[in-house]
């Protein structure tokens, strides 16, 4: 982040500089920190509120669901909605299938990424920048105009009705996003932190993983999440590779609700929030690291 | 420099200037190694696939040629039957304009939100992030259906809503009868799942600004403003421009939400590249045309971002 | 030094765990002992008929007991662009079922066997309708699954409060009634005498066959689009100010979103154009509002002249066996087990849907929820049976000419006659 700029201070552990400047900001301007705060409330209720609606629509009874006068709160909640999702066949199965699916994906990508993005961020090498516009022209390649050449090739070495197959076909949407968030990660790390580290004594590798591993945590969350949520809710593809009724996953179980007759609503929102809640789960684990860059005791420049 | 080789036994120490040459090969090497995986993954998976896709965008590719597993060679006949078509040429100014607005909303909202987030309390924030979370898991077809509910014609919350704050009349109004009220609501919608992902990203950023400099700044008497746009955008450059290109190649992509706001039956205002090949391809079941039109997006695509692209290749060149 | 290495080992690594389990996986699908036949159903049997589905697989277990059946259930949204690829990469199921306009395009290509009818249930009574989307050229490529027709399903309580007895038996009578409906109950916004949104085509045609009019004709090797004839426009005409006069549906929705007999169910419509399934569903105590139950009845449609019923689009499902299917034989004994009488009795019966054969037409005439949809069965019209028809579909021709029209975008006429030549030139675009 700080690629460009002169003078490159060490970032510091923000942790206790916040907190000496929040202090600092509430002596000085005690009502802004209410007002932001309630302006924080109002951005959550107006961004969140289409969730909200699909939550307490799981809760309603069907002949509440659809109402001339909308019902803000569910006046006759129930579960009903919920048991009829999770007894439909192979929720289960396909749950399972989900997480293994998303387990691959997120640690695959992240390793093969991480070394990639090293690679492009602290090295100089031949054909560089050809391998660096290859991955951002790889994302503009429309993902439906691949089904059919991919289910040929992944049908042609037998790969057809197979999490791997799946498994692999994710990571190359994923990969190109993530070693680019990772190699701008790794170039806002001053060198001289590098050369510190291994002043001290450690090889370079050693010195990569004690010492940018972590100022890229940020980096590792933002594309973990983004890693799980692609996914944990892909549709076409999970769809036309896989065939098993129990090799399915949880994006094609929430796609069976609709028959010609139209959409089950009830438990079609209780299975979304039901298959919300892992991505959420994943997302609370991590989500200190966001704001945690650095280890204490990093160099101050 | 020994330190790189702190257990070589000394009988199989090498000579230093053989050492220096292993040394300077295993240097040289090791870029190549860390990408290999990534690379290798890459080609295997989409090598085939690719060089399957121009083909098919030379060839007629119809059912009857789905059915017997082969094309027909057609050269670039594809191509020219596209380009020469009009209605090609508006659903690609189409197609920009609406990646040049939603860009615009994703980049300038999510900026907000995430300086929003950095000014709050510790538990506000992290309420705040946990919606913003929420709202990026949802699955497509949930949060578009969500939508299509909030302004649905008969049971919509948006339509009883604004007659009850006495904005209008908007009893049974329809939001898809005219087209630039529809691609509103369509922007709303990838704009609001796009927005989580740029702020939380960017918050990420921010967490990285050096206080010390934001409060000398603001000690020197500038207001918000200055400090964002002297110290904060700066620094958090190239993460800006990362999100505006992949923003720019993600909302160019944009399917499923048009897609399915319009019940997988979009009449042509509402077609976009993506529409377009998609409709070629597998509702009309012409599989060559529907890849020259998909290959000619990205075509589009580079020439519309290179801007931005050529800044991505180039952030760190200066090192 | 040690960056290479480590890099490198992380790369065996990977490829390690990616290999053994990629050959597990595949050496697990393909030694499999038994032969395995897949079939692809729409998601429509199992929420409504799963029984009749185990029945028929018991009963080919019986006669073939080492073989595994595999029923995968298909979305409608994208089930041609899944069977699409795997006709691509050559791993077609055994038994598909598509939907009778979709069933044309596919026999054209080539895309199923040709079967003989005399070796399956029932072929020799055949719904007309139905079997007619499983011939092409003299051969027969599939088996009719069930079929659905649509009546006028009202609420006799808002019908005799308005004054209005039994039940029209002329189009004039229809809307005359319907204005009476609109009178005594029109100041609720919420009010149809007869929900029709713009988008309803199936409905629409209807009006459009009554008046002799189609469309599309088929002469001299090509197709016309009949739309911009007389009868046509007469006919979107009557239409438009059916939809004018009787209906606050939205304009550019169509019949699904949302649900029209949810609509109904909520109170506030006194009729609907449905098929026999809608009838229970707006009584679905999950979703809908049984307490209407000992109110609501069903007629079919009654033409302009008096005292005959408009046509109904018929509707349904076929079952084929794609031609590179490598267990024919079994696919077809299935499709037998599936097809017989017990399992059509029984479909009929659990999803009330219209069975396959006229023989169990008994069924139909007992039952008071599927009588009237029998009944406007028996004068029923189809799409042009061209490959090229889907095209027409999912171009939205239809769609579009009825929005412009009533929501008075364009002139009955030239909508109709824009609409009749796009339909020409789709049918016949050259495959």
């Amino acid at each position: 982040m700080t690629a460009g700029t002169p003078v490159a201070p060490a970032p510091v552990a923000p942790g206790v500089t916040r907190r000496r400047v929040r202090l600092q900001v509430s002596r000085r301007r005690p009502g802004r920190r209410l007002v932001v705060n309630l302006v924080g409330l109002l951005v959550f209720v107006v961004i969140v509120f289409p969730v909200y609606w699909m939550i307490s629509t799981a809760f309603k009874p069907g002949h509440d669901i659809l109402a001339y006068t909308p019902q803000w709160i569910p006046l006759h909640p129930t579960v009903s909605n919920f048991s009829n999702a999770i007894h439909r066949p192979y929720f289960w199965d396909d749950v399972v299938n989900s997480l293994i699916i998303v387990g691959s994906v997120v640690a695959l990508s992240l390793v093969l990424a991480f070394l990639a993005a090293l690679a492009l961020a602290k090295f100089r090498f031949y054909g560089r920048k050809a391998f660096i516009v290859l991955i951002i022209v790889i994302q503009m390649i429309p993902l439906n105009a691949l089904i059919i050449p991919l289910y040929i090739y992944f049908s042609g070495v037998n790969l057809t009705n197979s999490l791997i197959g799946v498994i692999v076909t994710y990571m190359i949407f994923v990969l190109p996003f993530t070693v680019w968030t990772l190699r701008g990660f790794l170039l806002g790390v001053p060198r001289e932190l590098e050369e510190a580290a291994m002043v001290d004594g450690s090889t370079r590798f050693g010195a990569f993983v004690r010492i940018l591993l972590p100022l890229v945590g940020p980096g590792l969350v933002a594309t973990s999440i983004f890693a799980f949520i692609q996914a944990w809710n892909e549709f076409i593809i999970a769809y036309v590779f896989l065939s098993d009724p129990d090799k399915q996953t949880v994006g094609v179980w929430l796609a069976l609700f609709t028959t010609q007759r139209g959409t089950d609503w009830g438990p079609l929102m209780a299975g979304a929030t039901l298959t919300a809640l892992p991505v959420v789960a994943f997302f609370l684990l991590v989500h200190r690291r966001i704001a945690f860059g650095l280890t204490a005791g990093a160099v101050r420049g | 420099m020994s330190e790189r080789f702190p257990a070589v036994p000394a009988p199989l120490a090498l000579p230093p200037r053989r050492r220096l040459r292993a040394d300077r090969l295993a240097g040289r090497l090791a870029p190549y190694a860390l990408v290999l995986p990534t690379a290798a993954v890459i080609g295997a998976v989409l090598g085939y696939p690719l060089y399957l896709l121009v083909k098919l965008s030379l060839e007629k590719y119809d059912l009857p040629q789905v059915i017997a597993r082969r094309g027909v060679w057609i050269g670039f006949a594809n191509y020219t039957k596209v380009l020469a078509d009009p209605e090609f040429w508006h659903v690609v100014v189409r197609t920009i304009v609406f990646t040049a607005v939603n860009v615009g909303l994703t980049m300038a909202l999510g900026t907000l939100l995430a300086l929003l987030l950095a000014a709050l309390g510790r538990f506000m924030r992290v309420l705040l992030t946990t919606g913003l979370v929420l709202v990026w898991a949802m699955p497509v077809v949930v949060s578009v259906n969500i939508w299509l509910w909030m302004v649905d014609y008969e049971f919509g919350v948006v339509n009883w809503t604004l007659t009850r704050l006495h904005i209008g009349h908007f009893t049974h109004h329809d939001w898809f009868v005219s087209p630039w009220s529809g691609w509103a609501i369509i922007t709303a919608v990838v704009v609001w799942g796009a927005i989580p992902f740029v702020a939380i990203t960017i918050y990420a950023g921010l967490t990285q600004v050096p206080q010390e400099l934001v409060e000398a700044a603001s000690i020197d008497g500038a207001g918000g403003w200055r400090v964002f746009r002297d110290i904060t955008f700066p620094i958090l450059r190239p993460i800006f421009i990362i999100l505006t290109s992949l923003s720019i190649i993600w909302d160019f992509q944009v399917f499923n939400q048009v897609w399915l706001m319009r019940d997988q039956r979009p009449s042509s205002d509402y077609y976009l590249m993506s529409v377009y090949s998609f409709v070629e391809s597998f509702k009309i079941s012409h599989y060559g045309l529907g890849s020259a039109i998909a290959l000619i997006m990205v075509a589009t695509m580079l020439v519309v971002s290179f801007f931005y692209v050529r800044q991505m290749v180039r952030i760190g060149e200066v090192r | 030094m040690k960056a290479r290495y480590l890099a490198a080992a992380c790369v065996v690594a990977a490829l390690a765990v990616i290999g053994s389990t990629a050959s597990a996986q595949s050496t697990g699908g393909t030694t499999a002992a038994a032969t395995k036949i897949r079939i692809w159903l729409m998601t429509d049997a199992q929420s409504n008929w799963p029984q009749t589905v185990a029945a028929a697989t018991a009963a080919f277990k019986k006669k073939h007991p080492a073989v595994e059946v595999s029923v995968e259930y298909q979305t409608w949204g994208n089930h041609l662009t899944k069977f699409d690829a795997s006709l691509a990469g050559g791993d077609v199921p055994d038994v598909i079922e598509l939907g009778n306009t979709e069933t044309s395009k596919y026999m054209a290509a080539g895309a199923f066997t040709a079967l003989s009818p005399k070796k399956y249930p029932n072929s020799k009574t055949w719904l007309r309708g139905l079997y007619d989307s499983c011939r092409f050229n003299g051969k027969t490529y599939c088996v009719p699954y069930y079929a659905g027709a649509r009546a006028v399903i009202y609420r006799k309580d808002l019908y005799r409060q308005a004054g209005i007895k039994g039940t029209p038996n002329s189009l004039d009578a229809f809307v005359a009634d319907g204005k009476k409906l609109m009178k005594k109950y029109g100041s609720d916004s919420n009010f149809s005498a007869l929900y029709f949104p713009g988008k309803y085509w199936y409905a629409a045609m209807s009006f459009v066959y009554d008046y002799g009019g189609r469309i599309a004709t088929f002469k001299g090797g090509k197709w016309h689009g009949a739309l911009s004839s007389k009868q046509a426009i007469g006919a979107l005409t009557k239409v438009k100010s059916v939809v004018h006069a009787l209906s606050r549906a939205s304009k550019t929705g169509d019949e699904g979103t949302p649900q029209q007999a949810l609509v109904f169910a909520k109170g506030h419509v006194a009729s609907f154009i449905g098929n026999g399934w809608e009838w229970p569903y707006a009584l679905d105590p999950k979703v809908g509002n049984p307490s209407l139950a000992p109110n609501m009845g069903a007629y079919p449609m009654p033409s302009h002249i008096k005292g005959r019923y408009m046509p109904t689009f018929l509707g349904g499902s076929d079952l084929g066996i794609p031609i590179s299917s490598k267990n024919k034989g079994l696919a077809a004994d299935w499709i037998k087990a599936f097809t017989s009488t017990k399992s059509q009795r029984q479909l009929a019966t659990a999803g009330k849907v219209i069975p396959n054969t006229t023989t169990l037409a008994n069924i139909n005439k007992g039952d008071p929820q599927l009588a009237p949809f029998a009944k406007a069965a028996k004068y029923s019209w189809f799409v042009p049976t061209s490959p090229n028809w889907v095209n027409v579909e999912n171009a939205n021709v239809l769609q579009n000419m009825l929005v412009s029209i009533v929501t008075g975008r364009s002139s009955v006429k030239s909508a109709a006659t824009k609409a009749s030549s796009q339909i020409g030139t789709i049918l016949n675009t050259a495959g």
